[in-house]
């Protein structure tokens, strides 16, 4: 009798055991499958890394470093010569021209949005933003192509360029003729498609600023542009470079749209009106009638987008942690 | 007599001290009405802060004494839908003159907000920040006008070793006495305090109060306060505001001993609020 009581007194516990061990499954199975999607990721990134190497291993092997310093690209020659200074030197530059145009006007736009704007204003200029990340970037290659270009080479080229005539370094770099397919204009298409980016990671940074602080620094009569250098800018900079920082990626990868405008040339000129190719444009441009060596370059040229992309943004992080440091917080 | 024992205590050490002469008016408000959108916030103030006298504002949450410290400073001017009518006069200036230079507006009426505000940046330019504004001196005068205010902040032999550590760095209550020296580099007239005290810890609450004592000989300060003990400590005039209206504005010891209306010594007796 004592044992079948004692049966009885534990079907309490036991149950919830039970119950317990239900939940125990779904967490083990919760578990398992967030960290196979975490895990799938390195296994991606570690499966396009190997196979870029694989398909690049012949050009690595007959071109070597050279590869790097080699301003030629003659896939046609025999044996064909092939390098990937004008596509790098291209990628770069017109990177770091659509940064210059993008960071201040995407912050000048954040700004007004947050701090300036009539409430009336916000909505329509916030979506005007937001349809502008939306647009395909064919499309922007093409107005590019047919719309800007032509506008540029017509008015805004020649006008630089007589206006930096014989100044010493910069007018070479401003340098004709005018051209419709130009680095520049290739960057000018990049500062327009960043600038969402920028714009939306900083409206939603500086919203973030504590009103109390910005009406503290109000209070000691800051004008509207003192809060926001001396307060708002500082108090949401990790943000912002964030959002730089995607910015810069997207510019540095971008294709379609730079292939359209950007002439296609892997001569290097000092000039940034005069035509000139990027890494992703390369590739996009002649991958279809590629092989042999000349396909394993064109692979070898995006690996060295990958690592490019890499060390600018490795390079990007470092700078923030040393703006921490020097900020002491 | 149960009722004025009890208000008794809830003055805790009831100020003693001699009624001070009537100060000349530094801050003039006249039939003074402020509205959120729609919402009447604020029906038909009167009152005048005297110079260099502490004036406390109590009342129970959302009666409108934020919101009459925010008109002082025009601060409710960076929100769109916030509108006054009446008066407002600091000495000959309208406050309320549209054309009104803001900036010049809160350089003379400075504001210490509830949280510490320290902006992000080292200790030396939360201060010089401010100074940098108005002012274009060499760094050793700079480097003079930041100690005297981190000194009339009471904050200067805590931090002069670490100057350039960053003003987050500090605790709660230095944060809040940084403000405060923050907002006194700056060579305000009027001084707004917005519950100074109340995110911060007793031992610092006391210092913040001794502060405001010593700052009112140079300025004319208004506080806005929960804590009634903290109002009759600190305060020569007190107002009990009361669902937007100025119920009673008095001495601040006749407000914690005798006051006029029913509801003022409801709330200070502790029946409400």
């Amino acid at each position: 009798m004592a044992v079948e009581s004692n049966v009885v007194d534990a079907a309490g516990p036991y149950d919830r055991a039970k119950a317990l061990s239900a939940f125990k499954l779904g967490d083990l199975t919760f578990y398992w499958i967030t960290r196979l999607s975490a895990i799938s990721v390195l296994l991606i990134l570690g499966g396009i890394i190997i196979s870029l190497i694989v398909g690049a291993f012949p050009a690595m092997k007959e071109y070597g470093f050279a590869f790097l310093w080699t301003q030629r690209w003659a896939p046609s020659a025999d044996p064909p010569v092939l390098g990937a200074l004008g596509p790098m030197y291209g990628t770069l530059v017109t990177s770091f021209i659509a940064m210059l145009i993008a960071i201040p006007v995407g912050l000048g736009i954040a700004i007004f949005l947050t701090e300036l704007c009539p409430q009336w204003l916000r909505r329509p200029i916030g979506m005007a933003i937001e349809l502008l990340a939306g647009i395909p970037s064919i499309i922007y290659g093409m107005w590019g192509f047919f719309v800007l270009g032509p506008f540029l080479a017509n008015t805004f080229q020649p006008f630089m360029i007589k206006i930096f005539d014989g100044v010493p370094v910069l007018g070479a770099i401003f340098a004709g003729p005018p051209s419709y397919l130009s680095l520049f204009n290739a960057a000018l298409i990049l500062a327009i498609m960043v600038l969402p980016f920028i714009t939306s990671i900083s409206v939603d940074v500086f919203k973030t600023v504590p009103p109390v602080l910005k009406e503290a620094a109000y209070g000691v009569g800051c004008t509207t542009w003192e809060v926001v250098r001396s307060v708002v800018i500082p108090y949401t900079r990790v943000g912002i470079i964030g959002g730089v920082m995607l910015a810069l990626g997207r510019a540095l990868g971008e294709t379609m749209a730079v292939t359209f405008i950007i002439g296609n040339s892997f001569r290097i000129s000092s000039s940034i009106f005069a035509p000139g190719t990027t890494i992703s444009a390369a590739i996009a441009s002649e991958f279809a009638e590629s092989d042999g060596l000349h396909q394993s370059g064109l692979i070898l040229l995006g690996l060295l987008l990958f690592v490019l992309t890499f060390f600018v943004l490795a390079g990007a992080r470092l700078m923030l942690m040393r703006l921490e440091k020097k900020a002491g917080n | 007599m149960s009722d004025l024992s009890v208000s008794m205590s809830a003055a805790g050490g009831l100020p003693q001290a001699p009624v001070l002469p009537e100060a000349p008016a530094k801050v003039t408000v006249r039939n003074l009405n402020f509205y959120y959108g729609e919402h009447h916030a604020l029906k038909n103030i009167n009152l005048v802060l005297g110079a260099n006298r502490v004036t406390a504002f109590i009342g129970p949450s959302g009666c409108g004494k934020s919101t009459l410290l925010r008109i002082f400073n025009r601060m409710y001017d960076l929100y769109p839908g916030q509108r006054v009518t009446g008066q407002l006069m600091l000495d000959q200036t309208n406050v309320l003159d549209p054309k009104l230079d803001l900036n010049l507006l809160r350089a003379r009426v400075g504001m210490v907000f509830q949280k510490p505000t320290p902006f992000p940046m080292t200790i030396y330019e939360n201060i010089a920040f401010g100074i940098r504004l108005y002012e274009k001196i060499s760094k050793s005068e700079m480097d003079d006008r930041v100690e005297k205010a981190l000194r009339g902040g009471a904050l200067w032999n805590e931090v002069k070793d670490k100057l350039n550590a960053s003003g987050l760095s500090l605790s709660g209550g230095q944060q809040q006495r940084l403000c405060i020296a923050r907002t006194v580099a700056v060579r305000p007239e009027v001084i707004l305090f917005d519950e100074p005290c109340s995110a911060l810890d007793p031992i610092s609450t006391a210092k913040v109060e001794e502060l405001i004592q010593e700052l009112s000989e140079n300025y004319t300060i208004a506080i806005v306060t929960h804590n009634m003990q903290q109002a009759a400590r600190v305060s020569d005039k007190t107002a009990f505001m009361y669902l937007g209206e100025l119920i009673e504005f008095d001495d601040t010891s006749k407000i914690f001993t005798s006051p006029t209306d029913r509801r003022t010594q409801d709330y200070i007796t502790g029946r409400f609020g």
